[in-house]
């Protein structure tokens, strides 16, 4: 009797509070995260020779970094210049600018995966070469670059656990501080475990679904 | 049908991979309405000509003009611009593969010169009737045969109204069956007064069709000239050398 009382008050409140700061994290994250992927990505493969070496310098800092020292840079390092970020708003960034390194590194291939001769028929059509990539490349590019995008936020909703260590307190924090103070850690990161696989599971669920939707004659991912 | 206004004018193309010179001061003029066919050895540099005259390979030196205004390559719009003057037919289509056929003649229309949806479909649809596909606009390029897709891809140079045409080696990427409707295709832009550049090897149809042949070996044009001329009198040794080797293969006559 004494176990349903605390599950009920304690736990349940706790776990969808984190749960739901957990998911305020990860989507802007996500979609911050494929946007900057865009960008490096295109610049990497389109830009001039400073521009993509801007860009795999990009990749290679915020791929290298280990992500728990990158957030403490943002929080705990931008105050010495007079920066402040709330603990959410320093998760975000960091998740943001590491994801986006990760992503950026399967739309590159995704472009590069494309046949020269497109490009050139574009150029002879006189598209400029921002127009080549928004209508040309990158809807393809897109399309194959899909099923590792969505790897990358699989992954993304995972590492999104690492927001407590700067004190942004979501699914795993609470997790935390509900073993922490019950005693019963086996019993509380069993459940935080099991609304991941739940979340992760949702969301490959509707990257599938995605996926199906920009499915075209040409672009069919086998499985 | 043939004016003598020199619509297109190249000077002294050249261009250099690495050490290696496979254009070497290209001259060609050529006059509205005019066919002008490019033949020779596989790598004598007809593709890189061709390729130079619009920019998409950026040749080393050489001016061109078109319709007597020279076209200044360090002013991006400008080659742009030019560009939707010059239409061009690649050998292996290079159709856009996430559109269909409709969308493929139609997206340059929509994007490059900003004509309205509407107008711009209806245009498209009438450029793949014009080539038999009216049927087919709505296909993937990944759903149509080699021949539909070189047909679509001449659709989406015709829709932007070029100037002059250039085909680089339209039909070699071709099954020998699906050569003819293309070759027709062409006939039938060419019977409407287009003026073109084509590189090919179909040597029957082109002397059927051409005004001159250009005979262009290791980066040289060696020899200019009527195709009966360069192709049974030529002042060459190589041209002579090289048009009995294509006459043999492909036969002197195309019908």
């Amino acid at each position: 009797m004494e176990n349903l009382f605390f599950l009920q008050s304690e736990v349940v409140s706790a776990l969808v509070k984190g749960f739901i700061v957990s998911v305020k994290l990860i989507v802007p994250s996500a979609i911050f995260g494929c946007i900057i992927g865009v960008v490096i990505g295109a610049l990497g493969v389109y830009g001039n020779s400073i521009v993509k070496r801007i860009a795999s310098g990009y990749v290679l800092i915020f791929r290298g970094f280990p992500l728990v020292v990158q957030l403490f840079i943002w929080y705990f390092g931008l105050p010495y210049i007079g920066i402040y970020l709330t603990p959410f708003v320093a998760a975000v960034l960091g998740f943001s600018l590491c994801s986006g390194a990760y992503q950026s590194e399967y739309i590159r291939g995704a472009f590069l995966s494309i046949k020269t001769g497109q490009t050139m028929a574009a150029q002879a059509l006189g598209f400029s070469r921002i127009k080549m990539i928004l209508f040309v490349t990158l809807p393809q590019a897109f399309r194959r670059a899909l099923p590792g995008c969505g790897n990358e936020i699989i992954y993304l909703i995972k590492y999104s656990s690492l927001a407590y260590m700067i004190t942004c307190i979501e699914l795993t924090g609470e997790g935390k501080i509900i073993a922490s103070d019950s005693f019963r850690y086996t019993e509380t990161f069993m459940v935080i475990g099991a609304i991941y696989l739940l979340i992760t599971s949702v969301a490959a669920w509707l990257l599938h679904r995605l996926e199906h939707r920009l499915q075209l004659p040409g672009f069919e991912q086998y499985t | 049908m043939v004016d003598t206004l020199p619509i297109l004018r190249i000077e002294n193309m050249t261009k250099w991979y690495g050490d290696n010179e496979v254009l070497k001061d290209a001259s060609l003029t050529i006059n509205k309405g005019e066919l002008k066919v490019l033949i020779g050895p596989s790598g004598g540099g007809k593709s890189t000509f061709l390729q130079c005259i619009n920019f998409l390979v950026k040749p080393d030196r050489g001016r061109i003009w078109l319709d007597g205004k020279e076209i200044i390559r360090a002013r991006k719009k400008e080659i742009n611009d030019y560009r939707q003057k010059v239409g061009m037919i690649f050998q292996d289509f290079n159709l856009f593969d996430h559109l269909t056929a409709l969308h493929n003649v139609r997206i340059a229309l929509v994007r490059v010169k900003g004509m309205n949806k509407g107008e711009a479909q209806e245009r498209a649809i009438r450029e793949l009737d014009r080539v038999g596909l009216k049927s087919y606009m709505n296909q993937y390029p990944a759903e149509l045969s080699g021949g539909q897709k070189q047909r679509v891809s001449i659709a989406r140079a015709l829709a932007m109204d070029p100037e002059i045409m250039l085909l680089d080696e339209p039909t070699s990427a071709l099954d020998p069956e699906l050569i003819s409707e293309v070759l027709d295709v062409i006939r039938d832009v060419r019977s409407g007064g287009m003026t073109m550049i084509m590189s090919t090897h179909q040597i029957g149809f082109a002397s059927e069709m051409a005004d001159e042949f250009v005979f262009l070996e290791d980066g040289s044009i060696v020899e200019t000239g009527p195709p009966e001329k360069i192709l049974y009198k030529a002042q060459y040794a190589r041209t002579r050398e090289f048009c009995s080797k294509i006459t043999e293969l492909y036969g002197n006559s195309f019908s």
